[in-house]
């Protein structure tokens, strides 16, 4: 009996992924080649299923819960790409990871994690879709715990962080449900009322905490410096924005009809133009190749959420657009710093510099994917992002002055970071430094040429992939695709990656060094001293959380003493007090226990006389 | 029928001081086979035995005699305790003849418990309460030692009080009713409706039983006297002789003489109660051995009177029950302190520690003991004192079942120090080279424990039908 083909997806790689614990440690190749051909496998299939849709139904397990899944439009897309990172990023690690200690335990929770998303994508019910949000949760501790002699810790606040966002979203589906009286995602659609309204907050809050906005970011940078590599690139640059992404917009596209007017479609812009000012302002200032990819991050998520949350046709095509974009570019991004961090032994930038001419090839990558986030003609970010301001315009000025602005800064610190990482003087350290190896280049120039085709031909992705999932009838007849029909807005974008360059300079000529080029922002009188605190963690709702946590704990251990000494002090005292007294009165002296008795009877008697 | 459980002891002991040689070795051999036979016959319900016309015995006994499922219970704890007492005597009298004295003494003892665990009018109950009062006279002062001596006379003292009320109530009554059979007097008391020497009347006679029990306020004796006596002796007293001399005589005038009225029902209540609470606070910090067990059995005659107090059907059971469970660990509990007495000469309990390694026995047995006495189920205290606070509960006077649990938490923070202090903890250099104790100590303890254990383990299938067969006695 062959299982149905979207089972396939999520059993292929789970059983691989035990599989690979089984293998001895001796056949490193077995164990690297189950890896990339269970994702291989996984790739044919989503290509075989796509353009598909059909739903199907696990045979009841419990009563009442429909184990459904539902192939359609949007899953097959986001089961495609899922698995086309798989397959990218499994080929990159399988060198990366090579001499790295506990090697098979990552590979199982590559493929564990590539199961339980397709398995969240699929799902038509909104409790097997928190069961595999849930799973990711834990593979989520597991893979950055695998990392440095740092990692536990940030594993742990990472756990904490999403763990407390899932509880949240357990809360909302609770909710959802009680409110719509089914589960199944396919049935609800709710119309906005104050108690949607919460709901919808709950479940929002689950979807932009795994697309990491803010406030639920602080973990992915800790996470860049400490996990290993590849997970990065996986997990927090890809699947997890894939999958909050997809969230957002099922929940704000099908489960609740966000409407232009309602608060919540503000919120969600708040909360969008916040993550994009914010993070990108932390990105400028960082020092570390992966810390500051990790902001960008964060950042792009911004947009994405900006997007959906606008609430208009082409503000929320181009969030999605931007997602996967945006899951292109960062993943290879990612892969770059992995192969200089391979190469030069370092991601410090400090310590980087010339790397262009010693690997042509991962500069070449880094090029077009730093143009594609930065929104450079002709690359893909550059229309998706046109798509998010021209939403974002028509909901208001701030909205796209803020997107803009975190344009400039973007572009800015890319400037920052190819310049010191690639251009100007080499170290001697890195006199010897070689090109990456070739199955680590592969992955990155697929992602490239990827990311040049879908800005180019940028009709086909919008036409197949992205369009389709608002449906002509959302989409009023417009078509998207093409080059942005609003001049002005590109004429402004062109002025802004302008000035970023003229900054660049300015910075340069300023402090003679392509890292410090930024630091007349960073020194900028009042901004320096937020940037202090912000260093310091002074921002991180996570350090906060954490500070109330304490103060909790120590009022309820305080409470606690208090129960503990009726029990274990004030208890006893009184028993052994009346104890001791009692004693007392037993003098063994006759007449005494005479009188008692007599005195007992006494009382006797008046009772039954009463 | 229930005359041969009077008669046969008592001939048994008219024999064996007959002067043929060879008799006194006869005498622990016979004492045995007769408390064996007698746990037996209770338990079979329809022997042959119970059936045997005794009409012969009305020329006589000019008294009649009756065994329900009360007197049952009472009967087959008789024999069990007796049997325990007997072979705990085994190490504590070595004398053959003071051996043979003794077992004449607990026969009498016994052929005086039987007849007033049977008996069905006050005036015979009275007779044979003092036949067992005297016997137990003479057991405390058996050593004839200085606290043996002094514990003897106390128990006489508070004992002769009891008399005096218990015969003036008896005189008062039988001024009224013109009879000594407890349902006539119940019809005479009814038809009477509270007068004043009906009041008082009740009154002494309750009081004359609350002190023959060593329930609080009328206690004073009994801690001193369960103490001083020879471990045998207070085997006997506290696992059997004031339950039948003071609760089960209590109890069978509660129900088949005085029956329940709002007064009599809260003073059984309060006394419970307070016994029930005090008797545990008081456990709580003694040092010595025994008296710590003695108090304990005041609190648990507190819950077996808290049961009677209920006035339902399965408050009594549960208290029949408690008694039978009362007479099987607190004896076990008593055997175990005379195995500790005997091999450290002491009952100190703060000098003593680390008693598990050396007396396992002795100390698992206790431990089974001491659950079974604070209720941990599955052991057959727990099913009692279920039963006991459920039916104060069912009836209303919740307040007394909060109580009850309470008592409940204090026997088990009273008992888990004794174990702590005597059989666990640091191991005292002073008693390295202690052994477990001998036989005689060992094998009726053991057998408690099984009993205890069995009897917990099958309360559920047989709960049902006993509590059924007190439906009967309450009824009438």
């Amino acid at each position: 009996m062959i299982p149905n083909p979207l089972l396939l997806t999520i059993i292929i790689p789970l059983l691989s992924g035990i599989l690979i614990f089984c293998v001895p440690k001796k056949l490193e190749g077995a164990r690297s080649g189950l890896l990339v051909l269970a994702n291989l496998a996984g790739l044919i299939l989503a290509i075989i299923l796509f353009k598909q849709s059909f739903t199907y139904t696990l045979p009841g397990i419990a009563p009442g819960l429909e184990l459904s899944f539902r192939l359609y439009q949007f899953s097959a897309f986001m089961l495609l790409a899922t698995s086309l990172f798989g397959v990218l990023i499994a080929l990159y690690s399988v060198v990366f990871m090579q001499g790295k200690k506990l090697v098979s335990q990552f590979y199982a929770y590559f493929l564990f994690s590539i199961a339980l998303t397709n398995g969240a994508f699929l799902a038509d019910n909104l409790l097997v879709l928190l069961f595999f949000w849930e799973g990711l949760l834990v593979l989520l501790f597991g893979m950055i715990a695998i990392g440095n002699k740092d990692a536990f810790k940030t594993a742990t606040k990472a756990f904490i962080i999403v763990g407390v966002t899932d509880l949240c979203m357990m809360l909302g589906i609770a909710l959802t449900g009680h409110l719509a009286g089914t589960l199944v995602i396919s049935k609800i659609s709710l119309t906005l009322s104050p108690l949607a309204n919460l709901a919808f907050i709950l479940l929002m809050i689950g979807a932009i905490s795994k697309a990491g906005a803010m406030p639920f970011h602080s973990w992915i940078p800790d996470a860049a410096i400490d996990s290993p590599l590849p997970f990065m690139s996986l997990i927090p640059a890809a699947l997890e924005k894939l999958l909050g992404i997809y969230f957002l917009a099922r929940i704000s596209l099908d489960l609740f009809r966000l409407t232009v007017n309602s608060g919540l479609s503000t919120l969600l812009m708040i909360v969008g133009g916040a993550t994009i000012i914010l993070a990108v302002m932390m990105a400028l200032i960082q020092k570390d190749y992966k810390r500051l990819l990790s902001y960008h991050a964060i950042s792009q998520a911004g947009y994405m959420i900006l997007g959906i949350g606008t609430a208009v046709p082409i503000g929320i095509i181009g969030g999605l657009f931007h997602m996967i974009n945006h899951a292109l570019y960062k993943s290879c991004l990612f892969l770059t710093s992995g192969a200089v961090e391979k190469q030069a032994g370092t991601t410090n930038l400090e310590k980087l510099g010339g790397l262009a001419r010693k690997m042509p090839i991962t500069f070449i990558c880094f090029v077009v994917t730093a143009c594609a986030i930065s929104g450079v003609w002709p690359f893909n970010g550059f229309f998706s992002k046109e798509l998010v301001y021209d939403g974002a315009l028509e909901r208001g000025w701030i909205f796209y002055f803020v997107a803009v602005a975190g344009s400039f800064f973007t572009a800015a610190s890319f400037l920052k970071l190819g310049h010191a990482a690639f251009i100007g003087k080499i170290s001697s350290e890195n006199g010897k430094v070689k090109e990456a190896h070739i199955s680590m280049l592969i992955p990155m120039i697929a992602i490239a040429l990827i990311c040049t085709f879908f800005g180019v031909f940028n009709q086909w992705p919008l036409n197949n992939l992205i369009q389709p999932i608002l449906g002509a009838e959302r989409l009023e007849g417009h078509n998207f695709s093409g080059f942005p029909t609003n001049t002005m807005l590109v004429i402004i974008t062109f002025v802004v990656l302008i000035l970023a360059i003229l900054n660049h300079l300015y910075g340069l000529k300023k402090k003679g060094s392509g890292l410090h080029a930024l630091d007349h922002i960073r020194y900028f009188p009042v901004v320096s001293n937020i940037y202090d605190l912000a260093e310091k963690g002074f921002f991180d709702p996570y350090n906060w959380g954490l500070g109330l946590v304490n103060v909790i704990s120590r009022i309820s251990f305080g409470v606690d003493k208090g129960i503990n000494w009726v029990y274990d002090s004030l208890s006893p005292k009184l028993a052994y007090g009346f104890s001791s007294g009692i004693r007392k009165l037993h003098t063994g002296n006759y007449s005494v226990y005479l009188a008692w008795a007599i005195v007992g009877m006494l009382v006797i008697f008046g009772l039954l006389l009463r | 029928m229930c005359a041969s459980l009077i008669l046969i002891p008592f001939i048994s002991v008219l024999i064996l001081n007959l002067p043929i040689k060879g008799m006194k070795r006869l005498a622990f051999g016979l004492a045995a086979l007769l408390f064996l036979l007698q746990m037996v016959a209770v338990l079979i319900p329809d022997a042959a035995f119970w059936k045997i016309n005794h009409s012969f015995c009305a020329g006589i006994f000019n008294f009649e005699l009756g065994a329900d499922i009360l007197s049952k219970v009472v009967l087959f704890c008789i024999g069990m305790v007796s049997l325990v007492t007997l072979f705990s005597a085994l190490t504590f009298v070595k004398d053959s003849d003071e051996k043979f004295n003794f077992i004449n003494i607990l026969l009498i003892a016994v052929c005086g418990m039987n007849a007033v665990a049977m008996a069905k009018d006050i005036f015979s109950l009275y007779v044979f309460l003092e036949v067992v009062a005297v016997s137990s006279f003479i057991l405390i002062a058996f050593n004839r030692d200085m606290p043996g001596l002094e514990g003897a006379f106390k128990y006489i003292v508070l004992s002769g009080v009891a008399t005096v009320l218990m015969i003036a109530g008896i005189a008062l009554l039988v001024l009224i009713a013109g009879s000594t059979n407890f349902s006539l007097i119940h019809y005479m008391l009814i038809a009477q409706n509270k007068s004043l020497i009906v009041s008082l009347a009740i009154g002494l006679f309750i009081v004359a039983l609350f002190i023959k029990s060593g329930l609080m306020p009328f206690h004073g004796w009994l801690p001193d006297v369960y103490t001083s006596a020879p471990a045998p002796a207070s085997v006997l007293l506290a696992g059997i002789i004031t339950k039948v001399a003071g609760v089960y005589a209590l109890i069978r005038i509660v129900v088949s003489m005085l029956g329940f009225s709002a007064s009599i029902q809260s003073i059984l209540l309060f006394v419970g109660a307070v016994s029930v609470i005090l008797g545990a606070l008081a456990a709580l910090t003694q040092s010595d051995f025994k008296r710590m067990l003695s108090y304990s059995s005041i609190s648990q005659v507190g819950y077996i009177i808290l049961g009677l107090g209920s006035g339902s059907v399965l408050g009594i059971a549960g208290a029949a029950f408690h008694i039978f469970n009362h007479a099987s660990f607190k004896s076990l509990l008593f055997i175990n302190s005379a195995a500790v007495e005997s091999r450290l000469g002491s009952r100190d309990i703060d000098k003593m520690g680390g008693l598990a390694k050396q007396m396992p026995l002795t100390s698992l047995t206790s431990v089974i003991g001491s659950l079974s006495c604070a209720g941990i189920p599955p052991l057959a205290g727990f099913w009692s004192k279920l039963m006991i606070i459920i039916a104060l509960w069912l009836v209303g006077f919740k307040g007394y079942a909060v109580i009850a649990v309470l008592g409940s938490i204090l026997t088990l923070a009273y008992f888990l120090t004794l174990q702590r202090k005597v059989f666990f903890g640091k191991p005292s250099d002073e008693f390295k080279d202690i052994k477990e104790a001998g036989f005689s100590l060992m094998f009726p303890a053991i057998a408690l424990a099984v009993l205890i254990v069995a009897a917990g383990l099958l309360a559920p299938w047989l709960l049902k039908g006993f509590i059924l067969g007190f439906v009967p006695i309450i009824g009438g």
